[in-house]
């Protein structure tokens, strides 16, 4: 299977990422004691650092990056467009709009309706995107793109309005803050726990639905010449892709660009079929997002970075690069 | 949007002396004597070193920030405040006088008011600069710390005509018995939670502050005793490292209780936690430092050592 090498690569490289990751952190750790920390050799307060505060983090990292590339991959290939990913087509942020609504019904209830929340959000957004992008008959790159930009401003506005008119946001203003900024933030290892669950069928699901987002890469007729339902395949991947981002969004708020740059760079590896890409893009979005975090608590230490910041500072001119280049070959 | 909510983020602090009290009102401070009109005119230097020059006795005056309409009510002033900040809830009188704002001070309003003197707390963003405009004579008084309150009584009192010597001398006296009383107690370990939304970045209380004040008065020992501002961020990790002894909850209002810290990931390890003293407390009184400080130093002392406060 072609890819099959690469995906192994991305797959052992995980693990060392997710390693690095936690050696560093707020209180200096030899990394001696980190790797005691993990066989139950350290002191106490060491063993409970590493395996509740910085493990937690580093697999919630992991979790986000990997869900956003996976997320990414799934929009691209149902848009037949490189350009297309969860930020940029307004998923995420019609996701932080469902977590931010809830934060505004009350923190009793936000930690277990975050992520469902935060799937509904996104649902609706993505429907949304699909709906105004085929308007027309057919989907192009400028009209995803601004359907993503109508969408995106909408939920922020409305993000901005509830801000101001609930008293209770206005007293939970850094939760707002840090969904906005982007930042794997853990406050229990159930938080953890459950994005796992919520990813891992997010990516199963993108698994099955390989193939048929692989006949749509000649257009719906033709997929539906191969057998593939055009309308229901639509929905899953739909479905899929919010699951994703919903579960990444409720951990580390938006997140930009990790989605869209992930699966572009692996396709000349892995090549274009679906099943492949979704699982390399998982493993590889996933390392970058540890490394990303890694650099975010580290470049300028002891203050934290938000990670939304790297990866913004990293992938907007990787996205300005492919909007230019997608523009020539369209004037071409 | 970011940007509004950055300008949203920065009064976060100020934003919390406007917790509602769950306490009864203090015991009257009794007003202190009444000013003989000789005081006046009178020169006070204010918290920017400027010497300003108050001619007779205010009768008009615009209070802003909760600390300094606490002071002057209880100086006695309190009938002669005008209006004061959107945050001024103590005494409950203060939240009836009109309000000229709160992070933004409302220019029109505080003039409409015909103040002839405008106390207040430090901005830098133009503010000070636009009140010295008017024809009132005007204040910066920013108390920060425990030391900076008996400043603040003295200088207020002389501004507004009332022995705010006396009530200097009197919130001195209160946190001298604490002080006293502690002495050869032990240091517990106090980590002061603020703001906990991010648990890598949490919110605590530096040296310079009036709280970090308190905590040293009731005998206790602030894990973030060595941070380099007033109000620095501290880590999760940090705070297990540190194992205090006792966690005092200023974000209580938030609605972080006992139980949901020890459902963080991790801190069920904490001593703090292990043996129950985790402490939820009234935001009103720990958040500002006022005439109140004396109260709030007995509290605090009564959290860190209740074997000696019965």
């Amino acid at each position: 299977v072609r890819g099959a090498p690469a995906i192994a690569v991305l797959a052992a490289l995980l693990p060392v990422s997710i390693g690095g990751g936690i050696l560093v952190g707020a209180v200096p750790l030899a990394p001696g004691d980190v790797f005691g920390a993990l066989v139950g050799t350290a002191d106490p307060s060491t063993t409970v650092i590493i395996r509740e505060l910085r493990l937690p983090r580093v697999l919630a990292a992991a979790l986000v990056g990997g869900a956003l590339a996976v997320a990414g991959t799934l929009l691209q290939g149902l848009f037949r467009n490189p350009l297309a990913d969860p930020y940029v087509t307004g998923t995420s942020a019609g996701a932080a709009l469902g977590a931010v609504g809830v934060i505004a019904l009350g923190s009793d209830l936000a930690a277990t309706l975050v992520p469902l929340a935060a799937f509904v959000g996104a649902l609706a957004s993505a429907l949304g995107v699909w709906q105004l992008a085929r308007l027309g008959g057919r989907t192009t790159v400028l009209t995803v793109l601004l359907a993503g930009i109508v969408l995106t401003s909408f939920a922020s506005a409305l993000v901005t309005l509830l801000l101001f008119a609930s008293d209770r946001l206005a007293l939970r203003l850094r939760a707002v803050l840090d969904i906005l900024t982007g930042g794997v933030a853990v406050r229990a290892t159930s938080e953890v726990a459950l994005a796992g669950l919520i990813v891992g069928c997010g990516v199963g699901l993108a698994i099955v639905l390989g193939r048929r987002i692989d006949a749509f890469a000649f257009g719906e007729e033709t997929a539906a010449t191969l057998g593939v339902d055009p309308e229901r395949t639509t929905i899953a991947v739909i479905g899929a892709a919010a699951l994703l981002t919903g579960a990444a969004v409720a951990l580390a708020g938006l997140v930009g660009f990790v989605g869209l740059v992930v699966p572009h760079a692996l396709r000349p590896i892995v090549g274009a079929t679906h099943r492949t890409l979704a699982l390399a893009s998982f493993f590889a979005g996933a390392s970058a997002l540890v490394l990303a975090d890694l650099g975010a608590r580290t470049l300028f230490a002891p203050a934290e970075l938000p990670v939304g910041v790297v990866t913004g500072l990293l992938g907007a001119p990787f996205f300005l690069l492919l909007l230019v280049r997608a523009r020539r070959r369209e004037l071409a | 949007m970011t940007r509004r909510i950055v300008l949203l983020l920065a009064p976060l602090l100020f934003l919390l002396s406007c917790v509602p009290s769950a306490s009864p009102a203090p015991p009257s401070a009794a007003p202190a004597a009444a000013a003989s009109a000789a005081a006046f005119p009178a020169s006070v230097t204010d918290f920017q070193g400027r010497s300003v020059a108050i001619s007779k006795r205010p009768e008009r005056i615009v209070s802003i920030g909760p600390s300094n309409t606490e002071f002057l009510f209880t100086l006695g002033a309190g009938d002669r405040v005008v209006g004061d900040d959107d945050f001024s809830d103590e005494p409950p009188a203060a939240k009836t006088k009109p309000h000229v704002g709160g992070v933004k001070v409302n220019l029109e309003k505080v003039v409409s008011l015909k103040p002839d003197l405008i106390v207040t707390v430090k901005f830098s963003d133009g503010t000070i600069e636009a009140l010295s405009q008017s024809t009132a004579a005007v204040l910066v008084v920013d108390p920060q710390n425990a030391a900076d309150v008996a400043r603040t009584a003295s200088l207020l009192g002389k501004a507004v005509g009332a022995d705010g010597d006396k009530l200097a001398a009197e919130i001195q006296a209160r946190l001298d018995a604490v002080k006293a009383k502690t002495a050869n107690a032990t240091k517990p370990k106090v980590f002061h939670e603020i703001d906990a939304s991010d648990l890598t970045k949490m919110y605590t209380v530096g040296p310079g502050s009036f709280i970090d004040d308190l905590i040293k008065l009731a005998g206790g020992t602030n894990i973030a005793a060595a941070a380099k501002s007033q109000y620095p961020t501290i880590s999760a990790e940090e705070v297990v490292r540190a194992d205090p002894d006792i966690v005092v909850l200023a974000d209580s209002a938030y609605g972080t209780t006992a139980e949901a810290v020890a459902a963080r990931a991790g801190w069920s390890a904490l001593s703090a936690v292990k043996n129950k003293r985790v402490y939820p407390v009234d935001g009103n009184l720990f958040s500002r430092p006022g005439p109140r400080l004396g109260a709030a130093a007995e509290a605090y002392a009564k959290l860190v050592h209740p074997e000696l406060f019965k």
